[in-house]
């Protein structure tokens, strides 16, 4: 209990700090602005070219909402590989290991509390051009609810995925390659762009069981059309992802850390 | 008689590593270190703990604080050995690296207080405590609430070595503490670490290219170059006998005649004054003396130690010599 209370202090301090330079955000907000108008003009020709009110059960608002959710999720990402893999090589780990604390822990309590804040910053500005751009849709609490249950989960196993990948700068010299493909799958797997339901038929089952869908699609589909049956699949997917990918975070660490008891880093 | 802090025996490390040697080889290699280090350091000592760059100390260090694994030997400090006990060793030492700093960047040096008393598991009265006794020590009053990036080098520094403390550490831990502060800045950082060794019995293992750091903050200094201790001395011992050097600087009332003496060697010749280096094992400091006081009416004079710095390079230069 008392592991717990210090990691989550440990967020709590990372949420102070991020709110001394939510400024810096600015640029980000500009950029989220352009590609939301962007993609309004473009879901317009293709809704329009379709001669459809729905496509893949999402309206043209609902597609923008969920947009505005997606960029919230992608565009919060943390900076934790770019920190780790600064940790390792500049040597940072070894004063960060002399303290009583879980060095993979410490970091992804720090980031999710941080990300925390960018999200809702990044995404709370995408809702409000969302509603100018294209108005409201229709929203339940029972939606909002099933939205707020996985979305700490979303953005934690996202978390977790950057993490490992700079974790792989125990073997690698930059990761900065590595961390690039990640995030590119993350959108583009992740269905940032377009949602799951307009991928090919054969591609559909297996990004569904990838992580990136967990972290990307589910919050954003579930915010702006909630079901309880989609909620259910999800449920099982995140935790089978959040499983792994912290089991695999678990021993590329520990194989890591050999190498530095043994080599020094 | 005081506790042993730290104890090395026969300790070694040994770096093997594999490198490209043609296309699909690779030839393995080793690089030893540390070289079977042995030492004890009693509890509420300072030592300064010195080397060349790449001489092994921080690769002991890293052995001590158990990142590192050793190769072979065995080591403890506060009677558990680092590299097994390194969870619950942390909360018995301290550290502060000049160049990295354990203060949140955004926050003031209060949050990180805050934070490292969750981390360190310390009751909230006994921080409340401890906080205001370090904030009144180590002057921190003023800038206690302003954020860490607003803050000077000095002040920061200050609030590293206060916030390495606060968990009652038995050692300390520094690395180049003053890398960076002006004279002042440095001056105070040393006479806390000082008084904090002296007055809490706080041991103190300091490794710093900065004599200034050496002298002012330690009594006992070790010097380790190609992974082996090649001196464990008093650093008063250490710059009185090591070189066995004294400078000698000379004024007089009229131009004195020239003085030529085996042992002395003049570094700076003007028309009233000289400035002698006279190496004591060839040239005693009387019969110099009594020479220059042939060379014409003295004005003043005054014999002083070479400069720490001096007697340290002198150090690094030589292969290994007494302990």
């Amino acid at each position: 209990m008392i592991e717990v209370r210090k990691y989550s202090f440990l967020g709590l301090t990372a949420i102070r700090s991020s709110f001394a330079y939510l400024g810096e955000q600015l640029f980000g907000l500009v950029f989220l602005g352009v590609i939301l108008f962007i993609f309004l003009q473009l879901w317009r020709a293709t809704f329009a070219g379709a001669g459809a009110v729905k496509l893949g059960d999402l309206s043209l608002a609902q597609m923008i909402w969920y947009l505005a959710i997606a960029e919230g999720v992608v565009m919060s990402r943390p900076r934790i590989s770019s920190e780790v893999d600064q940790d390792l090589r500049s040597g940072s780990l070894s004063v960060q290991l002399l303290r009583p604390l879980e060095y993979p822990l410490a970091k992804l309590a720090s980031s999710f509390g941080e990300r925390l804040v960018l999200f809702g910053l990044i995404a709370g500005t995408g809702c409000l051009l969302a509603f100018i751009f294209v108005g409201t849709i229709p929203f339940s609490l029972e939606g909002l609810g099933l939205f707020l249950l996985v979305l700490p989960v979303a953005l934690l196993l996202d978390t977790i995925g950057f993490l490992m990948v700079g974790l792989s700068a125990f073997w690698f010299e930059d990761t900065t390659g590595l961390t690039l493909i990640y995030s590119r799958m993350t959108m583009i797997l992740g269905g940032m762009l377009v949602p799951l339901e307009l991928f090919p038929d054969f591609a559909r089952p297996i990004v569904e069981w990838l992580p990136f869908s967990s972290v990307v699609y589910v919050p954003a589909r579930l915010f702006v059309h909630p079901s309880f049956e989609l909620f259910g699949g999800v449920i099982v997917r995140q935790g089978l992802s959040l499983l792994i990918l912290s089991l695999i975070v678990f021993f590329v660490y520990r194989a890591g850390l050999k190498r530095i008891h043994s080599n020094g880093g | 008689m005081a506790n042993v802090a730290v104890e090395l025996e026969d300790l070694r490390k040994v770096f093997d590593f594999s490198v490209p040697t043609g296309f699909l080889r690779r030839e393995h290699r080793e690089v030893l270190a540390v070289d079977s280090i042995s030492l004890k350091v009693l509890e509420g000592q300072s030592v300064a703990f010195i080397g060349p760059n790449g001489a092994g100390k921080s690769t002991t260090i890293k052995m001590l604080t158990g990142i590192l694994h050793p190769s072979g030997g065995r080591a403890t400090v506060l009677g558990k050995i680092p590299w097994l006990e390194r969870g619950k060793l942390a909360f018995e030492i301290g550290a502060v690296f000049g160049q990295r700093s354990q203060l949140w960047l955004h926050l003031p040096p209060n949050d990180t207080f805050e934070l490292l008393a969750r981390i360190y598991n310390i009751p909230k009265l006994e921080f409340k405590k401890r906080r205001d006794e370090l904030v009144e020590r180590f002057k921190l009053e003023a800038f206690l609430e302003t954020p860490v990036r607003k803050l000077s080098l000095g002040q920061r520094m200050r609030a590293e070595v206060a916030a390495s403390l606060l968990h009652h550490p038995k050692v300390l831990f520094l690395d180049e503490p003053t890398i960076g502060l002006d004279v002042i800045a440095r001056q105070e950082l040393r006479d806390l670490v000082r008084e904090w060794n002296v007055s809490q019995g706080l041991t103190v293992f300091l490794t710093s290219h900065d004599a200034g750091d050496i002298e002012h903050v330690s009594k006992r200094v070790i010097v380790i170059n190609h992974g082996q201790i090649v001196l464990d001395d008093k650093v008063s011992a250490m710059r009185r006998a090591y070189i066995g050097s004294k400078i000698l600087e000379v004024k007089f009332g009229t131009p004195p005649l020239s003085l030529e003496m085996r042992g002395v060697k003049i570094l700076k010749r003007t028309e009233y004054a000289l400035k002698l280096e006279v190496d004591t094992r060839i040239a005693p400091i009387e019969s110099v003396m009594n020479a220059v006081l042939q060379l014409a009416p003295v004005a003043d004079i005054s014999i002083e130690d070479p400069p720490l710095e001096e007697v340290i390079a002198h150090i690094y230069g030589q292969e290994k010599v007494v302990a």
